[in-house]
């Protein structure tokens, strides 16, 4: 079913509220002086809050096309979309007592983070490619104001401007891709592209020509998810933006590259075959992906191996972490997406969980080097327990949620036979083991000469901590929820 | 030869020369200048491809606005002249290679790809259908244009507010 733009506006509500938000926030930012420190955040939190709500309560009977064929909304992107709200929602709370945001004025933060989201939101259900690119720009752009929010900071410009000219380039790529596309095509509906390619019988040279396209399309997703080669920016990006912001841009943005890595190749390029989906025959992408998926896992692992500040080690732990995700994707089976969105859901918490241990340890500290982490756990024993969950849940350790994440993926993989790629992932992780567990050894075993002096944290803190333990701890037990939900979430618009 | 064909080939000449002289002079303002030319080389193939609307958006946003802006830019520069552009890390031979990979495979996808082709098509102004497009089955694209322009303005802000009043 296709809607038009007025019957669309039923189904826009989260978008719509996003977008009010934006305007309040900045509104208030300018007339309320005195108040807005505190209105501001209370509005922001309003604003996702009712998002979500409105995105879980979105009943859409089977899936159909918004605004004359622009956007898809199917389950995918409802998974989606309550994923980037939760993720949006954790990190204003996250942001909210943070020494490194505290210095500088917040009321533009609070606009751009509901601007991001609103991008992100587009991104998870574009199903045209005029749509998909102003998305992933609206999320580009916002981010590179995000890193570089700290002014008078070196490393966080540095970082915004490293973050720029390597989102220009790569952008760049993805649009000419896109015009290829449109030239064999004739079309930039995700779903007439696909019918266009089926019609035609892809033969001789648009073969070579095809994957060119699906290399300058890679790239463009390949930046958005940090994925090896495009994986550059990453490391000095994470490192100099303020830590809340890294922590958003290591899951939700990452997350909606992957949103509309699946959309555009599951829709675009394979066609729905029984139970699993079939390339569109000449171009063989989920090849392409498969060797990015090792480059990028094996990559992000070693390079963490040496690295010294926190910041930079999780910057490339979650290079790494894309690639196990990417392995869900280029399955082409129901199973592999499914595993791709619960490692996607698990993630969120620890990642995230890890990122908020470092920013709270920074308020008091203003250090992100590993060595000033030793004696942790004798100067605030909840703190070097909580990072060593989210961290064994990074590796995937039962009985935290991150084994789940990767028994899912590691399971889909083998499903399909692929049992060299099961391995490299499985070696991968091992070799992650060891990073992380270096974290923990300086937290827990480590003691330098100086008195175990009590950690400040703020309840606020303290309770969103607690919050995103609960979920890597009870996941293991409470999965089947989880299970449903995402078996739910397969179906996309035009294909399962 | 017709004078279509002539005219074609001296724009194009006009467009990748000025475009190869901004990426290799060696001054600012030579590359800003010769921008000049190569934003008006394209607004003549738009004319070529029929696309009245946008060759005028092309001269009035691109020669216009961005490169006036340019030219504050460079002028408000401090040092403009010695200026090193160069980075600390060249790579000739690597550059050059994979140069010449990715514009051997762009060339052979542009000549022996069997494009979906429209024919020949009368001229006829687009002004009006670009306008209902945006208004009809674009609306949507057109509408999150102008968040995307919000958010830079945003950003715009944020950069100079001064410092006493952060």
């Amino acid at each position: 079913m296709n809607l038009g733009n007025l019957d669309s506006l039923t189904f826009f509500y989260p978008e719509l509220i996003l977008l009010g938000g934006i305007l309040l926030v900045v509104i208030s930012d300018i007339s309320l002086k005195g108040l807005r420190d505190r209105v501001n955040p209370l509005l922001t939190l309003a604003a996702l809050l009712l998002a979500l709500f409105y995105t879980l309560q979105t009943d859409h009977g089977s899936a159909m096309t918004l605004f004359e064929g622009m956007l898809a909304l199917d389950n995918f992107a409802l998974f989606f979309k309550a994923f980037m709200l939760v993720a949006g929602v954790l990190v204003l709370l996250g942001s909210l007592h943070s020494e490194e945001l505290a210095a500088v004025h917040q009321g533009e933060f609070h606009a751009l983070l509901l601007a991001v989201t609103l991008g992100m939101l587009l991104m998870a259900n574009s199903a045209h490619l005029v749509m998909l690119y102003l998305s992933l720009e609206l999320v580009s752009l916002t981010s590179y104001i995000m890193v570089g929010y700290l002014r008078s900071d070196r490393l966080s410009n540095e970082a915004s401007m490293k973050y720029i000219l390597f989102g220009a380039v790569s952008t760049g790529a993805m649009l000419y891709g896109f015009s290829l596309l449109y030239g064999m095509t004739g079309s930039l509906d995700l779903f007439a592209i696909r019918d266009a390619l089926l019609a035609q019988e892809v033969v001789g040279f648009n073969q070579v020509t095809l994957m060119l396209v699906v290399v300058l399309t890679t790239a463009g997703f390949g930046f958005k998810t940090a994925a090896v080669p495009f994986h550059f920016w990453c490391p000095d990006v994470y490192t100099g933006a303020p830590t809340p912001v890294t922590a958003f841009l290591s899951v939700a943005p990452k997350a909606a590259g992957f949103a509309i890595l699946v959309r555009f190749f599951l829709g675009g390029l394979s066609q729905p075959a029984g139970e699993q989906w079939g390339f569109i025959s000449g171009i063989d992408w989920p090849l392409v992906l498969i060797v990015v998926s090792v480059l990028t896992m094996s990559l992000g692992n070693i390079a963490a191996l040496t690295q010294n500040n926190l910041k930079r080690m999780l910057a490339y732990s979650s290079i790494a972490h894309a690639g196990y995700i990417l392995m869900g994707a280029v399955l082409l089976t129901g199973t592999g997406l499914k595993a791709m969105l619960v490692y996607l859901f698990v993630y969120l918490f620890m990642n995230l969980g890890a990122f908020f241990v470092v920013t709270v340890i920074f308020n008091s500290e203003k250090t992100f080097e590993l060595q000033d982490y030793n004696g942790m756990f004798r100067r605030s024993p909840f703190l070097a327990v909580a990072m060593s969950i989210f961290l064994l849940s990074l590796i995937g350790i039962p009985p935290f949620a991150g084994f789940l994440g990767k028994l899912y993926i590691f399971g889909a993989v083998i499903d399909q036979g692929l049992y060299w790629f099961a391995v490299v992932g499985a070696l991968n992780a091992a070799v992650a083991a060891f990073y992380y567990m270096r974290i923990m050894k300086h937290m827990i075993l480590e003691n330098d000469d100086r008195p175990p002096t009590p950690l400040q944290i703020s309840p606020l803190n303290r309770a969103l901590l607690v919050l995103l333990l609960v979920p890597n701890i009870l996941l293991i037990v409470f999965w089947s929820p989880i299970d449903r939900w995402t078996a739910n979430s397969i179906t996309l618009f035009g294909g399962l | 030869m017709s004078v279509t064909d002539i005219v074609f080939i001296l724009t194009a000449i006009v467009t990748v020369g000025s475009a190869v002289v901004v990426v290799v002079s060696r001054s600012l303002i030579y590359s800003v200048f010769s921008l000049l030319f190569t934003f008006f080389g394209v607004a003549v193939l738009y004319v070529f491809l029929g696309a009245d609307f946008l060759a005028g958006a092309q001269v009035l946003i691109y020669v216009g606005g961005i490169l006036v802006l340019l030219l504050f830019g460079v002028m408000l520069t401090h040092r403009l002249y010695n200026l090193n552009l160069t980075t600390e890390r060249f790579q000739p031979i690597a550059g050059t290679l994979i140069a010449a990979a990715v514009f051997a495979s762009i060339s052979l996808a542009a000549f022996k790809t069997k494009w979906k082709l429209v024919g020949e098509k009368e001229l006829e102004p687009t002004t009006q259908q670009i306008g209902e497009a945006f208004l009809s089955s674009y609306l949507l694209p057109f509408e999150i244009a102008s968040v995307l322009l919000l958010v830079a303005l945003i950003g715009a802000a944020m950069l100079v507010r001064r410092r006493t009043d952060v």
